[in-house]
């Protein structure tokens, strides 16, 4: 006997105010990304394998899960640093691709990103990308519109992409407006 | 100088539309209240210039309570059932400042409090200054780089200083916003740095020699979101703007100098007028 | 409520091109985290931040509009952005509480 399947219904659980942190090694030029929970980065320079890490930038973020209000079952989702989404800004690219073909019909594509460098930390499995957006789409509830969430492995080159990440940027910075 | 300061409500009223519960401050819910202001961005409560208001929002952070102090807030409203944690609470009982908690979302503390409001009646009072004496006084500070624990508390140490002195609190506001970019600069880009704050009857004069990296090209430093994060870290969208642009903008004077791996010095001056 | 009623009836000036939208409810944050975590579809979002991601934001959630405060000034990357997303910006001179009261004016509720 097979077990009826659930038709989940998500919802966001366990939200936490985070910060991302962004670190560039000098000597193999690549980028480093991390959620923390407090903001005191390491600002020295600090060796780590063959990397030398130093502090670039922090934004403020969430780190959430994902719960099934009917089955209770909950989809961690340690591995997901945020989605941005894509603006197409290179032809070349899959993710450019996708957008292309999906815009007529107003469906709107949203990488979801894991921590950097992409091969050294583990990533979203492609079940955990389904379920996120799902749980987007579900949120849409009425609209026609749809949202189509990638992993950020179909993009050419994440570190040169310039979707647009859903974080918060200098909120603790004091520049003043212009009147 | 005299300030116009506009009564619709008072805290206890507040309090009671917002089912909020007073964490600090619980003596002085009868202080009147000049405004209301709903943000969650530090720099827009920065630029906010009533004074005498009570801040709502929903960022929880040190940043907030400091920068609601130098605009010289009343109060704090934390929205959603956010709790501030130890430090904020101490700041704000050093401060003198109000802070309230309610489990309303922004909007419908916005809706109830203006549904309050309408009902009370609206006054004009005049709040006197009262500071004649001016004496020349000098103090130097000390700022460790990274701190970021403690980073923002040297410019409310100098706000105090300048509010003992007696000067006008919009050039105080000028000073302690301009202070704390200064101090903000130190804490993520340098290693450390020494301020010197020089304050007597004609101006105020604030000095601050930092260790650290250096800026390679001032012009391109003062101009509105000049970040100093490479091509690749924009492209992942991270990188801030300094706050020179923004000390540019509150200071009657400022000169940088600056040697590349050495450090930065950031001279600022701003002119008391006599009446 | 239609939005255009609400923006005739307010007095809010279109920054984007504007369609035929119903608003549910209104949503008031400076924060992009929280209208990912609070917003809800068709919410009509009132915020001061002006940055392109924004626009990220409010086509994720489907937000109704963004109305931005105090008079802000809106960059035209944010506004080219949101006209490509069928993101819609308004803008109003009032501040976010001014705003709230001429909103409650017209009927809106929590
Ligand atoms: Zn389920
Ligand atoms: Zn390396």
């Amino acid at each position: 006997m097979q077990k009826e399947k659930c038709a989940h219904t998500w919802q966001m659980v366990n939200v936490t105010p985070c910060f991302i942190i962004t670190e560039k090694c000098y000597h193999c030029g690549k980028i480093s990304t991390y959620f923390s929970t407090g903001h005191n980065p390491p600002m020295e320079e600090y060796r780590e394998g063959e990397h030398y890490w130093n502090f670039m930038e922090s934004a403020q973020s969430i780190h959430f899960d994902l719960k099934c209000t009917k089955c209770n079952m909950l989809v961690k989702f340690d591995e997901l640093l945020g989605v941005k989404m894509c603006t197409g800004c290179d032809e070349n690219c899959e993710a450019n691709t996708l957008l292309k073909k999906l815009e007529p019909e107003r469906t709107w594509v949203y990488i979801a990103f894991g921590c950097l460098p992409v091969n050294e930390k583990k990533q979203l499995s492609k079940e955990k990308i389904s379920i996120l957006e799902e749980y987007f789409n579900q949120r849409r509830k009425s609209s026609k519109s749809r949202i189509k969430v990638i992993s950020h492995e179909i993009v050419s080159n994440i570190e040169d992409c310039y979707a647009e990440v859903i974080k918060d940027v200098d909120m603790l910075s004091l520049t003043l407006p212009e009147k | 100088m005299a300030e116009e300061l506009k009564l619709n409500l008072n805290l206890k009223r507040i309090k009671k539309v917002l089912k909020a519960d007073v964490i600090q401050g619980k003596g002085l819910l009868s202080t009147k209240i000049s405004g209301v202001y709903a943000s969650d961005l530090v720099s827009d409560v920065l630029a906010y210039s009533k004074s005498g208001s009570v801040l709502l929002t929903g960022l929880c952070t040190k940043q907030v309570a400091i920068s609601a102090y130098l605009s010289l807030f009343k109060a704090i409203i934390f929205i959603r059932g956010k709790r501030p944690n130890k430090e904020i609470l101490e700041f704000a009982e050093e401060k003198n400042m109000i802070i309230l908690l309610t489990e309303n979302d922004m909007f419908e503390a916005c809706v109830k409090i203006a549904n309050a409001d309408s009902n009370s009646i609206s006054k004009f009072v005049k709040l006197i200054e009262s500071s004649e004496k001016k004496n020349t006084s000098v103090h130097k500070f000390h700022i460790d780089g990274q701190d970021f624990s403690n980073s923002g508390l040297l410019s409310t140490q100098i706000k105090s200083i300048l509010q003992n002195i007696g000067y006008e609190p919009y050039l105080i506001k000028r000073v302690s916003i301009s202070a704390y970019e200064g101090e903000m600069n130190v804490v993520m880009h340098a290693k450390e740095a020494n301020l010197t704050l020089n304050a007597n009857e004609k101006e105020i004069q604030i000095i601050i020699n930092d260790r650290g990296k250096g800026i390679p090209d001032i012009e391109q430093a003062m101009q509105a979101g000049y970040s100093t994060a490479t091509e690749d870290q924009r492209a992942l969208g991270f990188g801030s703007g300094m706050g020179l642009p923004n000390i540019k903008k509150n200071s009657d004077e400022l000169k940088i100098t600056s040697e590349v791996g050495k450090g930065t010095k950031v001279e600022m001056k701003f002119y008391v007028i006599q009446e | 409520m239609k939005l255009q009623e609400i923006i005739d009836k307010v007095g809010l000036k279109k920054l984007t091109n504007v369609e035929v939208r119903n608003v549910q409810g209104v949503f008031i944050s400076d924060m992009l985290s929280d209208v990912m975590t609070n917003a809800k579809s068709g919410n009509l979002w009132l915020t001061v931040q002006t940055h392109k991601n924004t626009v990220s934001a409010a086509n994720l959630i489907n937000l109704a509009a963004i109305v931005v405060t105090h008079g802000k000034e809106v960059p035209q990357e944010t506004i080219d952005l949101a006209n490509r997303f069928y993101v819609i910006i308004l803008g109003s001179d009032l501040s976010t509480y001014e705003l709230v009261s001429k909103l409650i004016g017209i009927g809106l509720k929590p």
